[in-house]
């Protein structure tokens, strides 16, 4: 244990909430599932080292599944420093707008704290919803901290809904992330959990341009154009 | 996870070498950071982001390499990289010891410093600051995130220098980092300049003594969501000072913001005072800032002025705090009242200097001669313990003039590598200072 030298503590810090919501339907099967849960795994240690850099933040992870309806992946908001990814199956349809739903319930005031950073919410879908994905919306922007959440929308394949994408994501700034092979997946799976992250909480150095987001997005990581062996 | 050069890939540089990469090292909001070997030895090779990657990027780093880092805390540009495979260009630099650690190490307290070594970083801080502005240049983004510090000694370095302009050029986009901008730059009403890296050092140097930021008191705490609207009004549109005596509307609160409360209570007035200038008047009015000649002999004076309790805690000398009560005010660690300790008090021309002196207080040039820089070389006097009576304190002259004093009427002389006892009362002659000695 560190003997204090000054008095006080650390510098008081904000929540950061940070939900994967993932896609779990049948058209995930096989590589597309498997290459998600190696992005994600893959990024933890990435994450965990942004967050310990990150003074202003307590990052607290969770993740939601949806195929034939929604279920919360990891219920618990984990600190980032003890988050595990457990992998993903495929099961069923594509209910996201239950899964919107579900992520809705954990973003009233309570169970969310009075004080905090916007959240960060990660859609991550190959295809197109298969319920009620507007009123699952809805009930999510009607929220303050919905409204306020960073969404990211990254799309697998060609086949996702992008309209739908574009419609969660809510803001033209943010095109929605178009990952055609598992190389793209993760260089954005990166992106969210380290530069979105860190922007929703200590923005790093700023250029002089004017943005109308409530959060200084960082640039979205290039990518190079691809031969057709890449594509799915 | 690095995605623009390839590890083992070999890049040219301006000056007709070339670097290899030889491992990646993080990435920031304009680039990634490699380690790269040059030469044989081992440097840090910086590559933009494409839309970083600018003509201006690469004309100011072809300036910056011409003229050279303000002193040797800065990691400044040795050369420009490129390659025929690669978009853009990237730049190498002196590759950060491992002994320096990142300042979020220390904000969230898993380094801990003791004031002196936390004194001594942000001394070494506003004096680099200082060196760069005395050049006619500005660094546009004081922030956490770009320096370094030694904990032992209280070194620092500064990275990211690739932002270093010509104070006042407008070419170059970085405006700085939310919660360390200047107001007038958060309201896009002025470009960087030394201006408003002196409110950002101040920001800085408030974190640093504070672990809490001076314009987060009530009114962030009465936020909601901490996003970029609520800075812009906490830092640029709406701020105002935790401690503005004239409007105690954003006071921290208690429970939550606590660190500024502790702090304020053991910090002498004068260095308090800095802080209040800075806050309220240099708030938004660039004239009122405080000069970095001013930060600087001010946080030595800081430093001079710890009082190191029975228990072994560092606590300060208030002097406006001891006229007025009468007495020094508990220790903050062990809540004992703390005991004077013997002082120097040095004439100087304009001015007299108090040192309090403990067990390992160390004197320097700026101190015992006149028109010296304020700065923390080599000693030129220690407080040493008698070799025989552990109970008697001397100060020892590490300098190579010789001090005299007087003592029952007899001048006796203390010549470099003697002691003299630390007996209230004498008077010693530094040559160009005089300094008593009070218990």
């Amino acid at each position: 244990m560190i003997i204090k030298k000054r008095p006080g503590g650390e510098l008081a810090t904000r929540p950061l909430h940070f939900i994967w919501i993932a896609d779990c339907s049948y058209s995930m099967q096989g590589e597309k599932i498997e290459q998600l849960n190696f992005a994600i795994k893959n990024v933890i240690p990435e994450m965990q080292k942004v967050a310990a850099e990150n003074v202003n933040a307590e990052v607290l992870v969770r993740a939601v599944k949806f195929s034939d309806g929604a279920q919360w992946h990891v219920a618990q908001p984990t600190k980032v420093d003890d988050f595990e990814w457990q992998n993903l199956s495929v099961n069923g349809m594509t209910d996201m707008g239950a899964a919107l739903h579900l992520v809705a319930d954990q973003l009233k005031m309570p169970p969310m704290s009075e004080r905090g950073l916007p959240p960060v919410l990660v859609l991550i879908s190959d295809g197109q919803p298969t319920d009620d994905f507007t009123s699952g919306l809805n009930a999510l922007i009607q929220l303050p901290w919905g409204k306020k959440a960073v969404r990211v929308g990254i799309a697998i394949g060609d086949d996702a809904d992008t309209e739908v994408m574009e419609q969660f994501i809510g803001n033209k700034e943010l095109p929605v992330l178009q990952a055609r092979n598992s190389e793209e997946l993760t260089k954005y799976i990166r992106w969210v959990s380290t530069a979105v992250l860190q922007a929703a909480s200590a923005p790093p150095s700023q250029v002089n341009d004017a943005t109308r987001s409530n959060v200084p997005l960082p640039a979205v990581p290039t990518v190079a154009p691809i031969s057709s062996a890449d594509v799915w | 996870m690095n995605q623009l050069l390839k590890i083992k890939k070999t890049v040219a540089l301006d000056n007709g070498s070339s670097c290899r990469v030889l491992g990646y090292l993080g990435s920031g909001g304009q680039g990634e950071v490699y380690h790269a070997d040059w030469q044989g030895m081992d440097v840090a090779l910086k590559w933009y982001y494409p839309q970083q990657a600018t003509p201006e990027q690469h004309n100011a780093l072809k300036y910056l390499i011409k003229i050279g880092p303000p002193n040797g805390n800065f990691l400044f540009p040795l050369a420009v990289a490129s390659s025929d495979e690669i978009t853009g260009f990237g730049y190498i630099m002196p590759l950060r010891p491992k002994n320096y650690k990142n300042i979020s190490d220390l904000i969230k307290r898993r380094i801990e410093l003791s004031f002196k070594q936390l004194l001594t970083a942000t001394v070494e801080l506003t004096d680099s600051f200082l060196q760069l502005h005395a050049k006619g240049l500005c660094y546009r983004d004081i922030s956490f995130g770009n320096f370094f510090i030694e904990p032992d000694t209280g070194g620092i370095l500064i990275c990211d220098n690739d932002n270093v302009t010509i104070n006042g050029d407008k070419t170059t986009g970085v405006i700085g980092t939310p919660r360390f901008m200047a107001p007038e730059i958060v309201r896009r009403e002025a470009n960087p300049d030394n201006d408003s890296d002196l409110f950002s050092l101040a920001v800085l140097l408030f974190y640093l003594l504070f672990l809490h930021h001076p314009l987060e008191g009530k009114r962030e705490a009465d936020i909601k969501c901490f996003d970029l609207p609520a800075m812009n009004k906490l830092y640029g549109f709406d701020p105002l000072f935790i401690f503005d005596g004239n409007d105690n509307s954003n006071y921290p609160v208690q429970g939550y913001q606590d660190n500024a409360l502790i702090y304020w209570a053991i910090y002498p007035h004068f260095i308090k005072q800095l802080f209040i200038q800075s806050f309220t008047k240099g708030l938004n009015n660039i004239h009122g800032r405080v000069r970095g000649s001013e930060w600087r002999q001010q946080l030595l004076r800081l430093k001079d002025s710890i009082i190191e309790c029975a228990c072994g805690a560092e606590n300060f000398l208030d002097e406006t705090q001891l006229q007025q009560a009468g007495q020094l005010q508990p220790c903050w660690s062990c809540q004992q009242r703390l005991q004077l300790p013997p002082r120097l008090a040095i004439k100087h021309p304009t001015q007299q200097m108090v040192v309090v002196l403990n067990r390992d207080t160390q004197l320097y040039p700026y101190h015992l001669y006149t028109n010296r820089k304020n700065e923390l070389t080599a000693a030129v006097a220690q407080v040493v313990q008698h070799p025989q009576k552990p109970n008697v304190w001397g100060l020892k002259n590490l300098s190579p003039d010789t001090w005299t004093f007087a003592e029952n009427g007899q001048i006796k002389s203390v010549v470099q590598g003697q002691s003299v006892s630390l007996s209230a009362g004498i008077t010693l002659n530094f040559g160009q200072t005089q300094a008593e000695i009070c218990a």
